[in-house]
């Protein structure tokens, strides 16, 4: 009469968290209108562009080709170009913190360049703040393309005579991070990578203290003195939050596309389908904590722990997982955020389709499934007073 | 819904143990509940009521012994014995944001009855149980003698057998609490069987037979009367010390003659051998003490056994 899995239940448990949903105006309002604030909030605060970096420029060589050299750093826009403190040494300036770059045009740079050796110059940063540093470096190939082309016409030589100093070289390794961000918008992906963040853990707290509520409000006396199974249960959870989260991640998309112009090259429905297993993912993950604490306060800290730092720091929204030990690199992929990140900036930016985003897609399928059959097993149907 | 295919008792338990790590909640408990009796569970808090109750629901398996529900083990787990009984827990477990409406609907879907059942039945219990507000009104908002009602009316939608009823009454006024007994009565008319626990001692008079727990063991099964008449063989007194000391009667405890003597506010309780016994007693007592002839409460029937268990 009554099947492992009864669709009668698992509804009857659907519609009631329905109810709960609707009669309660805050969480409703927590969930949808809190990610788009959030990411509206520190979207515009996160900007990883840095503009106007007060750089000491120490030109020894006082030709033309090496003022225009110095002058096509100043035109772009990310460097304005100041002299050393009189009587100081070049570096002082930095070291005051007063500069975040030198640039040191060596004598002989115009020579150098004639004779078609090549001229180096040395571009010198402060390495304190790794972000800025990795900003700065990722503008100096667009900067140098651009000297290549301005000062090899002044000085009649070969094309590939410029050739950057050893210290530029660093900057170049870094291209691909802008590969498909050709405007070097950091928006663009702060603001996927944000809402990667806020949606993960808000789906996270949206399970994680309903299946601890039940057990203290004692309403888990009644769900267990019936016939209904820990599955059945799980999936009357789910499918209310994951509409609901869903509400919350389309809201996001046109916050992202309208709000912030982020550029969308990728297909709708693939979008869809990751989003949905991404909170399928993130949901489960909250049920698990929740069947596992019984207890809200707990439930909620467990969930701020586990959904919090690992989007923030190793899902690649900040540091690439690719730069991650080798221990930390296998880590990220039980996480649901790591993954969901990768397919967000392929379908964003890039246009990834379907065969780009098999392995994530695979992975975020795998890990809902693992965590929901947890969650089953972990389920206890004993009543301990 | 098929009907029990034998005749048996509703309930019955043979050695019942439920261990948890160290602690024993249930100790050996054997006992029979026959169909359509109101069975009462006695005893402190932590004396195992709910803990048995819990098992007989289908709620926690045993650890050592057999339990049989309406002619059913726990072969499946207790599924099935869970969709032959109601259980109302002593905490409130209907949803105070639901109405009362919702909160019937959502315990039917998870019995998987019909729509038509359900609103037959529904009607059916909130006449039986007097709900006289809107079925619309939010839990939360009806009063504490209602909610528990509707509790009951839950327990009862899947029209079970047996009744289990874990403190029922706990924080209802007086008359709901009468009334909540009337209820019960008029289940027993209509067949089924119930057991109850309760705190209230007065409460305890309506059952037909009483189980008596201390620490998880069972130390005493009759009916009221009988529970009286073995536990207090002899003439019952309440001794009023008056204007005098108390003092004068405590002197009286352990004297020839005395059962026991127990402390009622001011007053006492006093238990005789025999008749000739307090007769002595009597011609002792100080003028100022006045005696009135009682009826053992079920209260000095479980101070006294629990007394002698516990020393």
């Amino acid at each position: 009469m009554s099947g492992l899995f009864s669709l009668v239940r698992a509804s009857a448990m659907a519609s009631k968290e329905v109810r709960h949903i609707l009669r309660d105006p805050f969480t409703l309002g927590l969930a949808i209108g809190l990610p788009v604030l959030l990411v509206v909030f520190f979207g515009a605060a996160i900007d990883f562009n840095v503009k106007d970096i007060v750089t000491v420029i120490h030109d020894a060589d006082r030709s033309r080709p090496s003022r225009e050299f110095a002058e096509v750093f100043a035109a772009s826009g990310y460097f304005r170009l100041e002299g050393p403190r009189p009587g100081d040494g070049i570096l002082s300036r930095l070291d005051a913190e007063e500069a975040g770059a030198a640039l040191i045009i060596p004598p002989g740079f115009a020579s150098g360049l004639r004779s078609g050796q090549g001229a180096a110059a040395q571009f010198v940063l402060d390495g304190a703040d790794n972000a800025r540093a990795a900003a700065i470096l990722s503008y100096l190939p667009g900067v140098l393309a651009s000297a290549n082309q301005r000062v090899l016409p002044l000085s009649g030589a070969m094309p590939e005579a410029l050739s950057p100093a050893s210290s530029l070289e660093g900057g170049l390794r870094l291209k691909t991070r802008f590969l498909y961000n050709h405007e070097l918008n950091s928006r663009w992906f702060t603001i996927p990578g944000l809402s990667v963040m806020v949606l993960g853990l808000l789906a996270i707290l949206l399970t994680a203290l309903t299946v601890a509520r039940e057990w203290e409000n004692g309403s888990m006396e009644l769900l267990l003195s019936t016939p209904v199974t820990p599955l059945e249960i799980i999936a009357g959870k789910l499918a209310p939050y994951l509409a609901l989260s869903a509400a919350a991640m389309a809201l996001l998309y046109l916050t992202a596309r309208l709000g912030f112009s982020v550029p969308f090259r990728g297909s709708h429905l693939l979008f869809a389908g990751v989003s949905l297993m991404f909170l399928l993912a993130s949901l489960s993950q909250g049920l698990l904590i929740s069947v596992a604490t019984r207890q809200q306060q707990l439930a909620m800290q467990l969930s701020m722990m586990t959904g919090l730092l690992p989007s923030l720091l190793l899902s690649g929204f900040i540091f690439p997982v690719e730069s991650m030990p080798v221990f930390f690199r296998c880590f990220t992929m039980l996480l649901p955020p790591r993954w969901f990140m990768t397919a967000c900036r392929g379908i964003f930016l890039k246009g990834a389709g379907p065969v780009e985003l098999a392995v994530p897609l695979l992975a975020l399928g795998l890990l809902s499934a693992l965590l929901i059959a947890a969650a089953a097993n972990r389920f206890k149907r004993d009543l301990e007073p | 819904m098929t009907g029990r295919t034998s005749a048996g008792p509703a309930i019955e338990v043979q050695g019942l143990t439920v261990r948890f790590g160290d602690f024993t909640a249930v100790d050996r408990v054997s006992f029979r509940v026959e169909a359509g009796e109101v069975f009462g569970f006695l005893g402190a808090n932590g004396a195992g009521k709910t803990t048995t109750i819990r098992v007989l629901c289908g709620l926690l398996e045993p650890t050592e012994g057999s339990a049989r529900v309406a002619g059913f083990g726990f072969e499946d787990g207790g599924t099935t014995i869970k969709s032959r009984v109601g259980y109302m827990s002593q905490r409130f477990t209907l949803y105070n944001d639901l109405s009362a409406a919702e909160n019937l609907a959502f315990t039917a879907g998870l019995r998987r009855l019909e729509p038509a059942v359900l609103k037959s039945r529904s009607e059916e219990l909130l006449d039986f149980i007097g709900f006289d507000a809107d079925q619309r009104t939010l839990v939360r908002d009806l009063a504490a003698g209602l909610k528990q009602e509707l509790s009951l009316a839950a327990s009862l939608l899947h029209d079970p057998e047996i009744v289990f009823l874990d403190e029922p009454t706990a924080g209802v006024s007086p008359a709901g609490r009468e009334r909540f007994w009337k209820l019960i009565a008029r289940l027993t008319d209509k067949g089924k069987t119930v057991l109850v626990t309760t705190h209230y001692m007065d409460e305890a008079e309506h059952c037909g037979r009483i189980a008596l727990l201390s620490a998880g063991r069972l130390i005493a099964l009759d009916s009221p009367g009988a529970l009286k008449s073995s536990v207090f063989p002899g003439p019952m007194l309440e001794l009023d010390p008056g204007p005098g000391s108390a003092e004068s009667l405590q002197t009286l405890s352990g004297a020839q003659g005395v059962v026991s003597l127990q402390p009622h506010g001011r007053r006492f309780h006093l238990n005789a051998q025999d008749e000739a016994s307090w007769k002595a007693l009597e011609a002792r007592l100080p003028d100022s003490v006045s005696a009135r002839r009682i009826k053992p409460s079920l209260e000095d029937v479980f101070l006294r056994l629990v007394e002698g268990t516990v020393r």
